[in-house]
């Protein structure tokens, strides 16, 4: 009796646990490999959306203030390198430049206030501030500082955007800035979502190759397929005409399979 | 089931979401529902996909969709009728002239006139058509999503 029901056993149970697996708490088969994306500061250019850092000026050139100077522009050479940039301080050539990228944008000659006169003295500041920050990355006030003129710069292209689209596409083309919108639903990277990110991708790109397969496999076949459609198609209307019957098959038809076989060898390389 | 509400009418105005599909265009649909218990109305949005082969609809815009006699397919029930409001390029309804947040342009380039306009600022006449930037600089028209992981390509759409 037991041997009996031991194998009766073993036959219901056997296949059923063989098939049957945990879905729960398993690592994937499948080879993904992860890496975690290392962390950008949010006052790297590579976050800030500058492409361009700022330039290295010319040292020899006058102080913004001393420029239309007369009393300078008769001095001698010495006294001109003097109140060049070479012997200011920083702040002076981050003047300049920024005097620069304002100059490049303004709208009329005494336009400080305007949107695009104030972004791109943000974006100077921001530029001139993360040279600093490379220099001094343990200048917290700095770093902060840096951080809140970002997001008031990216703040202000949002609603520039949002008003008047083709300034703001010019605004950012001229001061080379890339503008990328915070994503809505904004989460922390972590390793079981991103894995669950790869593995649908996986399984996207497996569907993706078959169907391409699949469609080559097709485009093979068709040359054949039309030779065939079209002997049948003549066969048919040969065999009406003969039997007085009346003719479903139009020339046309007929003609329209020739054109495809005739544009599919045209474009299929040899 | 109940039909959404979004679903029984025949005109929309949506707004333009970003949308990967080549030949149709996303709408968000905001609309208001009776809570019949509480009698009150509740903020509800719907997603419609509509066609739009040339891919007209720019994210962003404010767009009047009609429904399709026959749903096109699975996702694809409406066509566009008219853009009433693109993004950032908006016309006043009452006078016909061009508006900037609270401003006629007319009026600030009256006054930028009036200063002396540098031969530097931008120019509307000559700016080219909204899109000329898109995924070069402008990234505003795709979903962006945190970079989850580190392939080595580039993904331009991460931030």
């Amino acid at each position: 009796m037991n041997i009996i029901r031991r194998k009766e056993l073993s036959t219901f149970l056997i296949p059923t646990l063989l098939t049957c697996t945990r879905n729960y708490a398993f690592k994937s088969n499948l080879k993904i490999k992860w890496v975690r994306p290392e962390k950008i500061p949010c006052y790297n250019p590579a976050k800030s959306g500058d492409l361009v850092p700022m330039p290295k000026l010319d040292k020899t050139q006058l102080q913004l203030e001393f420029r239309n100077s007369q009393e300078l522009a008769n001095a001698n050479d010495l006294v001109k390198k003097l109140f060049s940039l070479e012997y200011a301080p920083r702040y002076k050539t981050t003047q300049l430049y920024l005097r620069q990228l304002i100059d490049s944008t303004k709208r009329h000659n005494q336009d400080e206030g305007s949107i695009e006169a104030k972004i791109a003295r943000w974006t100077g500041a921001i530029r001139a501030m993360q040279d600093l920050v490379e220099k001094f990355p343990h200048n917290v006030r700095l770093r902060v500082k840096l951080k809140e003129l970002i997001d008031k710069r990216k703040k202000q292209l949002k609603y520039l955007r949002r008003w008047d689209y083709k300034k703001f596409e010019w605004l950012i083309d001229s001061l080379n800035i890339v503008y990328k919108p915070q994503p809505l639903d904004f989460q922390s990277v972590t390793r079981k979502e991103s894995l669950r990110k790869l593995t649908d991708k996986h399984c996207e790109d497996i569907r993706s190759d078959r169907l391409k397969t699949f469609r080559k496999q097709l485009e093979a076949e068709q040359p054949k397929f039309l030779q065939e459609k079209m002997c049948t198609l003549e066969f048919i209307r040969k065999e009406q005409e003969e039997c007085n019957v009346e003719v479903t098959v139009a020339q046309e038809e007929i003609d329209k399979v020739k054109d495809q076989l005739t544009n599919l060898h045209k474009h299929t390389p040899i | 089931m109940a039909l959404s509400a979004a679903s029984k009418s025949f005109l929309l105005l949506g707004e333009c979401v970003p949308c990967l599909k080549h030949n149709a265009s996303k709408f968000k649909i905001r609309r208001f529902e009776l809570d019949t218990n509480l009698l009150m109305y509740f903020r509800k949005v719907d997603f419609v996909y509509a066609l739009d082969p040339e891919k007209k609809c720019k994210t962003g815009d404010i767009v009047l969709i009609e429904k399709c006699p026959e749903q096109l397919t699975r996702l694809i029930t409406h066509k566009i009728n008219q853009i009433v409001y693109p993004l950032g390029d908006v016309v006043d309804p009452l006078t016909g002239k061009r508006v900037v947040g609270g401003k006629f342009r007319e009026h600030t380039e009256a006054v930028n006139q009036v200063y002396g306009k540098m031969p530097t600022a931008f120019e509307y006449d000559s700016a080219p058509d909204r899109g000329w930037l898109e995924d070069v600089k402008d990234f505003s028209h795709v979903d962006t999503y945190v970079k989850y992981h580190e392939s080595g390509e580039d993904q331009p759409h991460a931030v």
